[in-house]
């Protein structure tokens, strides 16, 4: 029964929460770091093509998901579905994880209503 | 593994499952087609305000200046779906539409520029190939190039005025180098059944040739069809297209003083807004291919790209700067190079911009007062699913910008609401499609222009809606 309402607890927050972010200024802080602009910069060489800002396009969203790092960083070097594997010798693996903080930033950027 | 990890793993799973979802694109909607507008159901950073200029605009695609800030603004004359209307140039005065000249049906009208006391059009040639227009401000039209290549998916973009030069691109006449069903779709195949693609240099072919229906009889019968060839005609290996000018899939230029059509760069799939940026370079924005035809391209991105002169940009065995076998379909058949040597290196993009939004107009902020002076701002028409391909939601329909060092693009310019799409779509009163951008001559405010509702029916055509344009400007409250 707790598995079931966790699973429909997730279920909820991905059909309902907006993966839609303001535009400009909730990161500027963030990006100070010279890791999150790194992050950035992979996410736009990488993902924004199919998740632009982190919402869903050729895609799906990703500013709308509780989804833990690590499942993340599987997803990168596996590919899953439509989506290809990005190897080490494409994305390294301290560029990904300045990917997945980046990710985790815009996440919590305020939202779009 | 623990049973919270395979409920996250389920849930990514099912969230991703690209094949089992169906097209949401932004003009798959059965919402009247109402136009009104509002600009507080647009989002932009904060300090910038949004404001009507002009509405109830037919098919606007760009806006210009002359030398006392006053907006002209042109109507393109055509829409895809094979919508033609007159392509108009309108000057804009206090919120009305002034006619100042009209043109033939011969459209769309791409692009306009202002330069020394003329306007300079691009006529984009759907009917009787493309044109460079020189227009003065009391209407009187000389044609300073025609023969262009447009009649066929896309047309002559553009133009922009540097170095002495009119700078202009031309689109590809197919999605992939093919001509195939897809090309009768669009309407032009049975006019004109010989058209196909041109290299702006000789190439060489690999003797790749795709079988289709023959669209053009209809009789039932299979067609085999090489790339740049008319339809239904075969290439070999080793076959040798001559290169000629004008080509089509580059930008190409034109002396002010003189008559000589010169090659810039080429390679190009449709090179849509050309900008000068405030260093002086030139920079295009380029319409990545789509899921359709006998060559279909899938997950081909829009970019933004530094033209080099003489430099050979990919299209058709390249996209996004990565080789073409990169964007096989998922479940699909490899795609296979069509030339059997590549003219040259291939570039990187500048910056990459999402899949299918249309990325079409472009320009500089050059104002501090404005803000990130040096950034370029693109309009994203948005996507044309399901013709274009499927997207699981409306890509495009926004203004971004870029930062053309780092290739990090950022919303500039979205619909409020908390799914994007055209306001159509959403039932607002925001934006519907940008089309283009363009600062005014002292650079403190931004021009928008908003071609109107565009929809697509569930076999992708397109149903457009005329006089549902708008022109937005968009100002900084400090630059006041």
């Amino acid at each position: 029964m707790k598995r079931m309402m966790i699973l429909t607890g997730l279920a909820v927050c991905i059909a309902c929460s907006s993966a839609r972010r303001m535009p400009e200024g909730d990161l500027q802080a963030a990006r100070e770091t010279a890791s999150m602009e790194n992050g950035r910069h992979q996410y736009m060489k990488y993902c924004q093509k199919c998740h632009p800002m982190g919402e869903e396009g050729l895609g799906p969203a990703l500013n709308n998901k509780p989804t833990p790092g690590f499942v993340e960083k599987f997803q990168v070097r596996h590919g899953l579905g439509a989506m290809p594997a990005f190897k080490k010798d494409v994305i390294s693996r301290s560029d990904l994880k300045d990917l997945i903080k980046y990710l985790h930033a815009r996440k919590k950027a305020k939202r779009l209503s | 593994m623990r049973p919270i990890t395979c409920c996250l793993l389920l849930v990514v799973l099912l969230a991703s499952c690209y094949s089992t979802r169906k097209s949401k694109g932004g003009g798959q909607t059965s919402v009247p087609a109402i136009r009104e507008t509002d600009p507080s159901d647009i989002v932009l950073p904060e300090g910038y305000t949004a404001e009507v200029v002009a509405s109830g605009l037919n098919f606007p695609t760009a806006v210009c200046f002359n030398e006392e800030g006053v907006p002209y603004v042109i109507e393109a004359g055509y829409c895809y779906g094979e919508v033609f209307t007159t392509p108009k140039l309108l000057k804009i005065v206090n919120g009305k539409a002034q006619e100042v000249m009209k043109g033939s049906e011969n459209g769309p009208w791409t692009g306009i520029a202002y330069y020394k006391g003329n306007f300079y059009i691009a006529e984009g040639g759907q009917k009787e190939g493309g044109k460079i227009l020189r227009v003065t401000p009391e209407g009187k039209q000389t044609v300073l190039l025609e023969g262009l290549p447009g009649n066929g998916d896309h047309h002559v973009n553009g133009p922009v005025i540097m170095n002495d030069h009119i700078y202009f691109g031309t689109g590809s006449v197919t999605n992939s180098a093919v001509v195939g069903p897809d090309n009768a779709a669009f309407g032009w195949l049975q006019r004109f059944p010989q058209l196909h693609d041109i290299p702006c240099q000789d190439i060489t072919l690999a003797g790749v040739n795709y079988e289709s229906e023959d669209v053009i009889k209809k009789n039932g019968a299979r067609v085999v069809t090489g790339p740049y060839l008319p339809f239904g005609t075969a290439s070999s290996g080793g076959m040798v297209i001559k290169g000629k000018l004008p080509c089509t899939g580059a930008v190409l230029r034109l002396p002010l003083q003189g008559k000589e059509v010169q090659l810039v760069a080429w390679g190009f799939r449709n090179p849509y807004g050309l900008a000068e940026s405030p260093e002086g370079k030139l920079y295009v924005t380029e319409n990545g291919a789509d899921v359709r035809g006998s060559r279909p391209i899938w997950g081909c991105g829009d970019v933004l790209w530094e033209v080099t002169e003489g430099s050979w940009y990919g299209w058709p065995d390249y996209a996004e700067g990565k080789p073409i076998h990169l964007f096989k379909r998922p479940g699909g058949e490899p795609i296979r190079n069509v030339l059997q040597q590549q003219p040259g290196e291939v570039p990187k993009p500048v910056a990459s911009l999402s899949v299918h939004s249309s990325s079409n107009g472009i320009d500089f902020s050059t104002n501090e007062a404005f803000g990130w002076k040096g950034e370029a701002f693109i309009a994203q028409f948005g996507d044309m699913a399901p013709g274009v391909g499927k997207v699981l939601a409306p890509v495009g329909f926004r203004v971004v910008r870029v930062n053309v060092a780092s290739g990090n693009v950022e919303d500039f310019m979205v619909n409020r609401g908390k799914k994007n799409g055209p306001a159509s779509k959403l039932g607002t009163r925001g934006l519907e499609r940008p089309v283009s951008v363009q600062f005014d001559p002292n650079g403190q405010s931004l021009y928008v222009v908003d071609f109107g509702i565009l929809k697509m029916t569930d076999s992708g055509e397109s149903r457009p809606v005329q006089n549902t344009g708008v022109l937005w400007k968009i100002t900084k409250k400090a630059a006041l």
